[in-house]
């Protein structure tokens, strides 16, 4: 068990111990290469698992069987999608801007592989571990509006002109309770490292104590990741998908892991910061439950999906502005007196 | 201090678009994303059906029928029928009388259900789109055993109906007839009660009375502005007079109530065609016509209340087989004038909502 | 059936009026009028009294070799009376007043009879054509209109010759 639960650290070691000396900067800079090729193969993983399963969510939701031919249940439709997508003609449309098309895709796919760096898989687990892992974490996701801009504008094409112009105002609107959100956590631990805060959960998760902040959270966060019904960016009755009207092939394949690597980020963030990450009884190794925790919050989100339809906009930003940011202000407020007065108990009974 | 100025965007959407139902093609003036200006283009499809009709003998077009509604083949087939029969007085028999209804009402349940489904869809609601076509199929299943074709059913015939459905099709009928109240319940669930859908639909798109019925506007979408007008109850056709049913009309003149009374119309048609199936008597399903249909020289408008509105067929007969002139009133090529009118102001989803409660088939729109 | 007197009673009147002839086909008052009186006898007939024709439910045209008619269905929102009325147009100048001023709803229809018989309805606020694309020549539901046959058409698609 205890081997299990230390598994990838004893990989690590192993790998360490190939060197000489196992703290050189050759075996720091060679376990940052692990680790960064760590990260990737979860996002395309993730991808290739979380795009087979949200079409099975939508297949159940919908009562139809989903992908259901090509291996045993239809397991290897992704593959097989993804091959096609890689034989697919790259087409630039001739009055773009060339250089913004082509970066943009990169840059939203560079996100959950900068942001995913930071997530603690397990004890000690952290591929990097870093004393403000909440703020980077933010301040990285938050890029994402960049890239979807960038992508809108530099397609020359209306529709993708219209979406991009959409995901900088509801993400820049939802960006601000979903930080918030996190403030009361931070103010718990008194700490913005992602390790100490799932440190801190070893007996209760923050979910018990702050609820309003969790619902305010995976709000926010699916309005962050442009998810229905808060998929307004690539609305495809509306706006034709959006930014990636005009991608094709690869470019587009990498929007595509960059979005479900976007979701893979904020659904763990949720596992780490609200459900206790790796702690869990010792039935499982904490890995299993920290990718337990976060399957559950993405299958919580295609649910959503596809059960309902999307947001008006103008209801969209009155949400944001009216509900979810007086919301989570209540919730720091609240936070902050339940803290004075727990710290006021010991005072008086003494 | 610089004059800061914002360009219009003209936005073309169609013919190839998601949400244009087909080949609908509007033009889009924006400021920003709220609509100023709709400039719609129609004519994609068209297949100059009315011109294909002079062409051809009175029982060679029914088929062509089908390829107008084709969403509720089976009303166009008896529109274009019964006039064809007013023109040359001809009774039908009792049976098939009967058998009209009940397919003309299944096509309308049909029709309604794609309705909801498609403006689900338009507003993303993809799951209640999939519950809608998995419950028409059943409806599409019935076609299938009657007259072999699941779309295009194309079962009228000029002085009855083409075959008896068999044994098999009552079962699935009456079986079809108890689901439909959960049905109803499961769209409702899924779609009409959800919050985001009312916030979307609710007060989006205000077609008034007055300007309603200056448009011509018929079917669901003037009767959820609040106008009373069902063809059949202002002026029955077939045997229509002896069903007990009610018209739904709805007061809120939005797009939500226009997709609503479908619902309610839904309910309507079941209990028609429970009506029908309890009194259909035995008996043949086609009259004795001549073989050669040779209506005498004459002119005929018949409508009758299409899933969409009141389609109507104007038949000018010379005396030979074919038609002199035969003229195609389709209700959703006349209902399309208020996109135009009452979407101003707002953005562009709120106009793919009210353009989905339209209802528009192109094949019908572009005849 | 007092309802039906009483619309051939105001028909009759207005037919007196606009010099036109009433007939009854199957059932059906039709009204026939000269070109240039089918918007006074439109007008008459939305608002007549107790029995108002207000809902123009159809609207085309006819090719009958020596005229067009522009045929208009009648009927009400409220009652169930029902009238046609079908306006005599030239055939070499075929203009006609627009009903667009009497029912918005107008609008289309006469595009569409225009598009299809070249029928110029003055007063129209957008006449163009609608199905049709604009430099489409010739008016195809007329009788004269030449199909082309399917060696003509053919002809586009013809590959050049190896």
């Amino acid at each position: 068990m205890d081997t299990l639960n230390n598994l990838f650290l004893i990989i690590a070691a192993a790998i360490r111990g190939l060197f000489a000396d196992p703290h050189s900067v050759w075996a720091d800079i060679t376990m940052d290469v692990v680790a960064f090729l760590a990260v990737i193969i979860i996002i395309v993983l993730a991808a290739l698992v979380l795009i087979l399963l949200e079409r099975k969510v939508a297949g159940w939701t919908s009562q139809r069987p989903g992908p259901n031919r090509l291996g045993p249940r239809g397991w290897f439709q992704t593959i097989a999608d993804a091959l096609k997508l890689m034989g697919k003609e790259d087409v630039t449309p001739a009055n773009a801007d060339r250089l913004i098309f082509k970066v943009a895709p990169m840059i939203m796919f560079s996100l959950p592989l900068m942001t995913l760096a930071v997530i603690p898989y397990g004890k000690g687990m952290s591929p990097i571990d870093l004393d403000l892992g909440i703020f980077y974490f933010l301040a990285i996701s938050a890029l994402s509006t960049l890239a979807l801009l960038m992508a809108g504008w530099g397609s020359n094409n209306k529709y993708s002109l219209l979406g991009g112009m959409r995901a900088v105002a509801q993400m820049i609107s939802y960006e601000i309770p979903l930080i918030f959100s996190l403030l009361g956590v931070v103010m718990l631990t008194e700490s913005l490292s992602l390790t100490k805060i799932v440190e801190a959960q070893g007996v209760v998760p923050f979910i018990v104590l702050q609820p309003l902040a969790f619902v305010i959270y995976i709000i926010a966060g699916i309005a962050e990741v442009n998810r229905a019904p808060f998929d307004l960016v690539e609305a495809d009755q509306e706006v034709v998908a959006g930014p990636f009207t005009e991608y094709t092939g690869l470019r587009w394949g990498l929007f595509f892991l960059g979005e479900y690597g976007n979701m893979t980020a904020v659904s763990a963030l949720a596992a780490t910061v609200f459900l206790g990450g790796w702690q869990g009884p010792a039935i499982l190794p904490g890995w299993i439950w920290f990718w337990l925790k976060t399957g559950l919050v993405i299958f919580f989100m295609m649910w959503v999906r596809w059960t309902f339809p999307r947001m008006r906009i103008d209801h969209l930003m009155h949400f944001a502005w009216k509900w979810l940011l007086p919301l989570s202000i209540l919730n720091i407020l609240l936070t902050g007196l339940g803290i004075y007065i727990y710290q006021l108990i010991p005072r008086i009974g003494g | 201090m610089a004059v800061e100025r914002t360009e219009e965007l003209v936005l073309n959407m169609g013919p190839q678009h998601p949400s244009m139902h087909g080949v609908f093609r509007m033009v889009v003036h924006l400021e920003g994303e709220v609509v100023t200006k709709i400039d719609p283009k129609i004519g994609y499809l068209h297949r100059g059906i009315e011109k294909l009709a002079e062409s051809r003998t009175y029982p060679q077009f029914i088929p062509y029928t089908d390829r107008l509604d084709y969403l509720s083949s089976p009303h166009n087939n008896l529109a274009y029928v019964l006039a064809v029969e007013k023109l040359m007085g001809v009774e039908i028999p009792e049976r098939a009388e009967y058998l009209r209804v009940i397919f003309a009402e299944l096509a309308r349940i049909a029709s309604h259900q794609v309705m909801i489904g498609s403006t689900a869809l338009d507003i993303a609601g993809w799951t209640a789109w999939s519950y809608c076509f998995r419950d028409r199929e059943r409806i599409l299943d019935m076609y299938e055993m009657t007259a072999g074709s699941r779309l295009t059913v194309n079962n009228m015939r000029i002085g009855g109906i083409s075959n008896d459905p068999p044994p098999g099709f009552w079962d699935a009928l009456k079986s079809f007839l108890d689901d439909i109240p959960e049905m109803i319940e499961e769209y409702y669930g899924i779609f009409f009660g959800n919050e985001i859908t009312m916030g979307r639909m609710k007060s989006v798109g205000i077609l008034p009375k007055e300007l309603a019925e200056n448009l011509s506007i018929t079917g669901p979408v003037i009767r959820s502005s609040g106008v009373n007008y069902d063809v059949r109850k202002a002026d029955p056709y077939g045997i229509y007079d002896r069903f007990d049913f009610d018209v739904p009309v709805l007061h809120g003149c939005d797009s939500y109530d226009r997709t609503l009374i479908r619902l309610l119309e839904i309910k309507e048609s079941a209990k028609i065609i429970k009506q029908a199936m309890r009194d259909i008597p035995e008996g043949p399903v086609m009259a004795k016509i001549p073989k050669v249909i040779k209506p005498p020289v004459g002119e005929v408008y018949h409508r009758v209340e299409n899933p969409k509105g009141e389609l109507g067929f104007y038949i000018v007969s010379d005396g030979t087989t074919k038609p002199a002139r035969l003229h195609i009133k389709s209700p959703t090529f006349v209902n399309m004038q208020m996109l135009p009118l009452i979407s101003l102001g707002w953005k562009i989803q709120d106009v793919i909502a009210i353009f989905a409660t339209i209802d528009a088939v192109l094949g019908e729109v572009d005849k | 059936m007092e309802n039906k007197e009483l619309l051939r009673k105001r028909v009759d009147e207005l037919a007196s009026k606009v010099n036109g002839e009433v007939e009854e086909i199957l059932g059906m008052l039709v009204l026939k009028v000269k070109g240039p009186y089918a918007l006074e006898a439109l007008t008459t007939a939305k608002s007549f009294t107790d029995i108002p024709c207000d809902f123009l439910h159809d609207l085309t045209a006819v090719d009958k070799i020596d005229h067009f008619e522009v045929v208009y269905q009648l009927t009400s929102w409220k009652g169930p009376q029902k009238l046609r009325i079908k306006a005599v147009v030239d055939r070499e100048n075929p203009v006609i007043d627009s009903a667009t001023r009497l029912w918005q709803g107008a609008n289309y229809m006469e595009r569409e009879a225009y598009d299809m018989f070249g029928i110029q309805f003055k007063g129209h606020p957008n006449l163009k054509r609608i199905y049709l694309w604009d430099d489409f020549e010739g008016y195809p539901l007329r009788k004269d209109y030449v199909t082309e046959t399917a060696e003509q058409r053919s002809v586009v698609f013809k590959l050049p010759a190896e």
